[in-house]
């Protein structure tokens, strides 16, 4: 081995050791400026990519009048095309004046935050909303979206966030069966590629009266989430020889998570 | 240490901001391009051990800058009554000894590589890739508990490493273009008279 290659691999394992043994305040200190620092090309990408898609959506739409009505009057496409666009334009005002009308319905003080990145990583469910510590946001509050609750913040910078997404094993929630005794803990569930996703809830009784259908809200409990937030529908129940185990269908539509909800000040008291 | 050697470390950190911009392809179990892998895996062959162990170190630590879900301090994490097992994950920094180790794995046919044969090292780094993404669940899963192996985890991480493979040809030619720039040798073509000399 060469000296210098020597003296580097000795340089690497103390820097192996160093990076390994940092306390979590330090690790998060340094994810907080890797996501101050990449916010600004996430923010320019995201507006580029939302740019990009509405062009290819109007290239795609305008193909598709051309093919149908290739035999009509120039006039005509022209009027189609706006009608598109109306609709178009009709269909996301739907999805804002939902939006509007759940947080209006929230008796929570939140904060409306759009998601420009989802998933970036492999293995965990996490996301990156446009939102940061410059609108009062901070670690661990929960995020909620239409349908109910999202996740919980977990590093903020200034102007963005990275969230974990309920369906991540790490996001764990205390929560109910609606109309029944029964509490447990839900997370998400590791390894489920190409299928819905499923929470698992789990410290359920072992012979509980638990039946496909019925709702799972979060309980208040803990000090993490406020209470009576839905989550889901139960799928299946399953009973064990020490304790009960449900899967949940998720009501929040992760796969079309596009503004959200980060509850900056609760305004009720937690259970 | 020259100008290519920090060409090659811009490159990573160019890759990381890339690889925020890569999506996930739900139609392939999830399946993504790993950008940042990519690139360290293409430029280990074309460097020695040393800048191999600190291009490693970058893009192991920026790696898990940006992936490793790091816990909550004990007063966001919840009532430890209600919240008992908040359950482990990996270790910030696990990525770098990860990183270190595909380098060595790739540096193991350099010498193909030096000879043109770039075509190996390519497939090589599909290898290392699926090799690195397997050992990284395991990881979790060690940490976590629960094997859980499914056939939509084995897929995610075979589309992941063919997508990533394909794009080997494309990085491989921007470190050509690279060393042409900063005038830095990679192809030894010296080696093939000395290996005619020696038959």
């Amino acid at each position: 081995m060469k000296p210098i290659n020597f003296v580097v691999l000795v340089l690497f394992i103390c820097g192996v050791v160093w990076a390994l043994t940092l306390s979590e305040r330090t690790v998060r200190r340094i994810q907080q400026t890797y996501y101050a620092t990449i916010g600004p090309f996430l923010k320019g990408g995201s507006a580029m990519e939302t740019r990009a898609r509405d062009f290819l959506e109007e290239i795609e739409h305008s193909k598709d009048l051309e093919n149908r009505l290739r035999a009509i009057e120039e006039e005509y496409i022209k009027l189609r095309s706006i009608e598109g666009r109306l609709r178009e334009l009709e269909s996301e005002n739907a999805v804002l004046r939902r939006a509007l009308d759940f947080k209006e319905k929230m008796r929570l003080n939140v904060v409306a935050a759009r998601v420009i990145k989802r998933q970036p990583a492999t293995w965990w469910e996490t996301a990156i909303i446009d939102k940061g510590q410059n609108d009062s946001i901070g670690a661990g509050v929960p995020i909620i979206a239409p349908g109910g609750l999202a996740g919980k913040v977990d590093i903020a910078s200034a102007d963005t966030c990275s969230m974990i997404l309920l369906t991540d094993e790490r996001c764990q929630v205390s929560v109910q069966v609606a109309g029944t005794p029964e509490v447990g803990i839900l997370h998400g569930m590791r390894g489920r590629y190409g299928e819905e996703p499923r929470l698992i809830l789990r410290h359920l009784s072992r012979e509980a009266a638990i039946l496909p259908g019925m709702k799972v809200i979060t309980t208040g409990k803990g000090g993490l989430f406020p209470s009576n937030l839905l989550i889901g529908t139960v799928r299946e129940y399953t009973p064990g020889p020490v304790e009960g185990v449900a899967l949940v269908q998720p009501s929040v539509n992760f796969d079309e998570l596009g503004v959200v909800f980060v509850i900056a000040q609760k305004s009720e008291p937690e259970g | 240490m020259g100008y290519y050697h920090l060409s090659l470390f811009f490159l990573i950190v160019t890759a990381c901001i890339f690889q925020q911009f890569v999506p996930s392809l739900s139609s392939l179990y999830d399946a993504k391009i790993l950008l940042v892998p990519l690139v360290f895996l293409c430029a280990v062959v074309t460097v020695d051990t040393g800048p191999m162990l600190i291009l490693g170190f970058v893009a192991g630590f920026l790696w898990d800058a940006q992936h490793v879900i790091t816990p909550l301090p004990a007063e966001l994490s919840g009532n430890p009554e209600v919240y008992g097992d908040p359950g482990g994950d990996v270790r910030f920094g696990y990525s770098i000894i990860l990183y270190a180790l595909m380098g060595l794995f790739m540096q193991g046919l350099q010498p193909l590589f030096r000879e043109g044969k770039w075509h190996v090292s390519a497939i090589l780094a599909g290898i290392a890739i699926f090799l690195y993404l397997s050992a990284e669940y395991l990881c979790l899963t060690f940490v976590r508990g629960d094997l859980i192996i499914s056939r939509g985890l084995f897929l995610k991480i075979s589309f992941t490493a063919l997508l990533t493979m394909l794009l080997c040809p494309l990085i491989f030619w921007i470190l050509y273009r690279l060393a042409a720039l900063f005038h830095y040798t990679i192809t030894y073509e010296g080696l093939a008279p000395d290996r005619e000399a020696a038959n």
